[in-house]
């Protein structure tokens, strides 16, 4: 949660920011744009049961939602159409166990069972609504995301879940997107932008524990509300 | 802008950066595969129950209560880690094996130095068995040694056994001795590596070291015992259980016509460990076996098909080891008549080995003319007349699997017990004979008897003595199943058919109360100076 609000406040003051600044001819077009900001991921993650040996019934998993930075880069094509590069900074995501209490004596629902670092770029091609010189942009968005997952780690709670030290494995995804956002003008080279995505990203887990194979698939479903500020020229 | 466009590439590299890293872990892979390396460091933990969870789990079944009614609730959680280890199989061959360690967790009494406790499992036609595996309703022996030992503050090591579970020996070194007592001491070495490396490392291994094991697995622990001493390794004492340890003399009283409950798993498990080991069985498996189950005998057991299905499916008779049409011996009148279907009314053994006799049988008559006429020329001391101090044949037999059998004997090696040592049995168990087996090596070992070094303890005798409520516990429990039978919840049968359950019943319900024995025989050393 602080995290989220220094992000916002950061996005805050760079917008602020622009106003003092000289430059500024509102109907200028510009052709590129750096955007910086914060997102708020929310996972609708969906599982399957663990399966594997010693697993009982009932083993699932949760992801947990998290905030994170976001940079995009923007290419105007043409007045309606822009392409974006979307990136976060790489988030740490957390998994929490969801099934029974405790596996054995071991607690496990609702522990933090492991962690991952997701790379997870974003292509977009963008409509916008209205002219270029409108303070206020309406767009939509369908692209490609790839999620490529690094820093993969249980958590101590994690290892006695699964019964010792274990290595996770997850194959990289490649989804659609879309996102529904706005951008308003704040002058010249200035904008700020709010937008809402979402993006089909499935993996297989793969955790290996002293050489018993455990699998499952998992659906993160990630959608994240993204506010941020751009720097167009 | 400048610094807008540092800023980002600056994150767009640190991104990259941490894309190329990676922390994942699991545990390390041996690359020796020296006898009682450990495989692999830390083990795998398959469960963890605190004292409370473990007594739910196996009080959630009948057998596990009824356990628990003789063990005792458990004063203290246990892990069970899944040991992988290198051992080497009957021929010296590099096999990886696995097996238990289970560690008991808690409080005082269960954690700090804890004892060590050596255990052998009974034979189990199972190939998948792993006995670490507390989940598996099937895995009862290790559920016994679970709440028996474990709960009770032993570190307790038990291997699978080479030729199990992920073993790719191919057989199992059934009643091999050298092979047996290595692996138990190869498991042993792995278990103590691992120890500390584990989940539960507040448990360590005090230095005490209980070695202990049940019908193959009292003859395992005899032969470890032997083997550890030998080596000079420390042992505090010691509690083999209802094992066939005069192995002559008990395959002499087999092949007289005496036929244990269960022969026809045995069989196929010896002639194959001992060709492996010693390649002095036969030239081909028909040398042995009748022409019915000859094909493919050598690599039937264990199996993971069923024992049941392997007996339904004609691949194994369930009772019959020999042809009930007696084999004649030219000129030995006295002898033939020896080998015929028992049929002495006054022996209350004789259903029990007339079972032994039928057809399709498994042994040819001729093969087992040839063991017994190897017998007559080199008698067992033990079998059939006992002899005073009932030694080993005066020379070594010449027919190759008795041979085996007096290099498997453990009254062979020149040795005796040198710490305590309990020899526990049932003396009516009619799958190894308590006075052939136990009787024997009292018998040979009567001076340690004498002396107080080993104990005799005969669950089945009138109570009396120090462990007079293991016998009063086991009288009892056999009367109470008795009843179980000829009550409606147990099929109301006869007498006569609830006492046959009884006897198929008899040496697998010996085993609670023997452990029990065993570990209240231990729990007289436990802290005590070595």
């Amino acid at each position: 949660m602080n995290l989220k609000l220094s992000m916002l406040t950061a996005v805050a003051a760079t917008a602020a920011l622009s106003c003092a600044l000289p430059a500024c001819a509102d109907d200028e077009v510009w052709n590129n744009s750096f955007r910086l900001g914060a997102y708020s991921v929310f996972y609708h993650s969906k599982a399957d049961d663990l399966s594997g040996p010693y697993v009982p019934a009932g083993v699932n998993f949760k992801a947990k939602d998290l905030e994170t930075l976001y940079a995009g880069y923007v290419r105007r094509v043409s007045s309606a159409f822009d392409v974006e590069l979307a990136l976060g900074y790489p988030p740490l995501s957390k998994v929490e166990g969801r099934g029974p209490a405790t596996l054995g004596s071991v607690p496990y629902n609702g522990q933090t069972v492991s962690s991952a670092r997701w790379l997870s770029p974003t292509l977009l091609v963008e409509y916008k609504f209205l002219s270029d010189n409108s303070k206020w942009r309406p767009y939509i968005g369908v692209g490609v995301n790839y999620t490529n997952f690094y820093d993969r780690n249980n958590t101590a709670q994690g290892d006695a879940a699964s019964g010792g030290p274990t290595r996770l494995s997850l194959t990289s995804s490649i989804g659609p997107a879309g996102t529904v956002g706005v951008g308003y003008n704040v002058s010249g080279h200035w904008h700020l932008y709010t937008s809402y995505s979402i993006s089909r990203v499935n993996t297989t887990i793969t955790a290996d524990t002293a050489g018993v194979i455990r699998t499952t698939q998992i659906k993160f479903g990630p959608q994240a509300w993204v506010l941020s500020a751009g720097y167009s020229f | 802008m400048t610094k807008t466009l540092k800023f980002l590439g600056a994150a767009l590299l640190a991104t990259l950066a941490a894309a190329c890293g990676t922390s994942t872990k699991t545990s390390t892979g041996s690359s020796s595969i020296t006898p009682g390396t450990l495989a692999l460091d830390p083990p795998f933990r398959i469960a963890s129950l605190n004292a409370a969870a473990l007594g739910a789990e196996l009080g959630a079944s009948a057998a596990g209560a009824e356990l628990l009614l003789v063990a005792g609730a458990p004063a203290c959680g246990v892990d069970f880690y899944y040991i992988k280890f290198w051992t080497v199989g009957g021929a010296s061959e590099a096999t990886e094996s696995s097996g238990a360690l289970m560690v008991p967790t808690g409080g005082a009494g269960c954690s700090g130095p804890r004892p060590v406790l050596l255990y052998a499992h009974a034979t189990n036609p199972n190939q998948a068995l792993n006995i670490a595996d507390i989940t598996d309703p099937t895995n009862t022996e290790g559920a016994l040694i679970a709440a028996m030992f474990a709960a009770q503050g032993y570190i307790v090591v038990a291997p699978n056994y080479a030729g199990y579970d992920i073993s790719t020996l191919g057989y199992h070194p059934f009643l091999n001795a050298a092979q047996q007592s290595g692996e138990m001491m190869n498991i042993l070495s792995a278990a103590r590596t691992a120890l500390p490396h584990t989940m539960s490392a507040a448990t360590t291994d005090s230095g005490q070291l209980f070695v202990t094991g049940y019908s193959e697995g009292g003859h395992v622990a005899l032969a470890t015992q032997r083997a550890l001493q030998a080596a000079g390794a420390t042992v505090t004492a010691t509690a083999p259980m209802s094992g066939p340890y005069a192995l002559e003399a008990f395959g002499d009283a087999i092949f007289y016509g005496q036929v244990d409950l269960e022969s026809t798993v045995f069989a196929p498990l010896l002639t194959t460990s001992y060709q492996h080991a010693y390649q002095n069985v036969y030239a081909a498996p028909s040398d042995v076996y009748s022409p019915t189950y000859a094909t493919g005998i050598d690599t039937l057991l264990p199996s993971t098909t069923p024992i049941d299905t392997i007996f339904s499916t004609g691949l194994l008779p369930e009772t019959a080891l020999f042809s009930s049409t007696t084999p004649v011996i030219p000129g030995q009148p006295a002898l033939t008549a020896a080998l015929a279907v028992p049929s002495d009314p006054t022996n209350p053994d004789t259903p029990l080995f007339a079972a032994g006799f039928g057809s399709p049988y498994l042994i040819n008559n001729s093969y087992r003319v040839d063991y017994i006429l190897d017998a007559v020329a080199d008698p067992d001391g033990a079998v059939p007349m006992p002899t005073a101090g009932v030694p080993l044949a005066a020379t070594a037999p010449t027919l190759g699997l008795r041979l085996d059998f007096y290099t498997n004997d453990l009254r062979n090696g020149d040795w005796a017990p040198a710490v305590p040592t309990l020899l526990c049995g049932g003396d009516r168990d009619p799958t190894v004979f308590f006075s052939v087996n136990t009787g024997t090596m009292a018998a040979f070992w009567s001076p340690q008897v004498a002396a107080g070094l080993i104990t005799v303890l005969d669950v089945n005798a009138a109570p009396s003595g120090p462990f007079a409520q293991v016998q009063a516990g086991f009288i009892g429990s056999q009367a109470a199943q008795l009843a179980f039978y000829q009550s409606a919840e147990g099929g109301n049968l006869s007498l006569a058919a609830a006492e046959q359950q009884l006897v198929e019943g008899y040496h697998t319900a010996v085993a609670p109360f023997c452990s029990l024995a065993a570990r209240s025989f231990f729990s007289t050393f436990v802290g005590a100076q070595q």
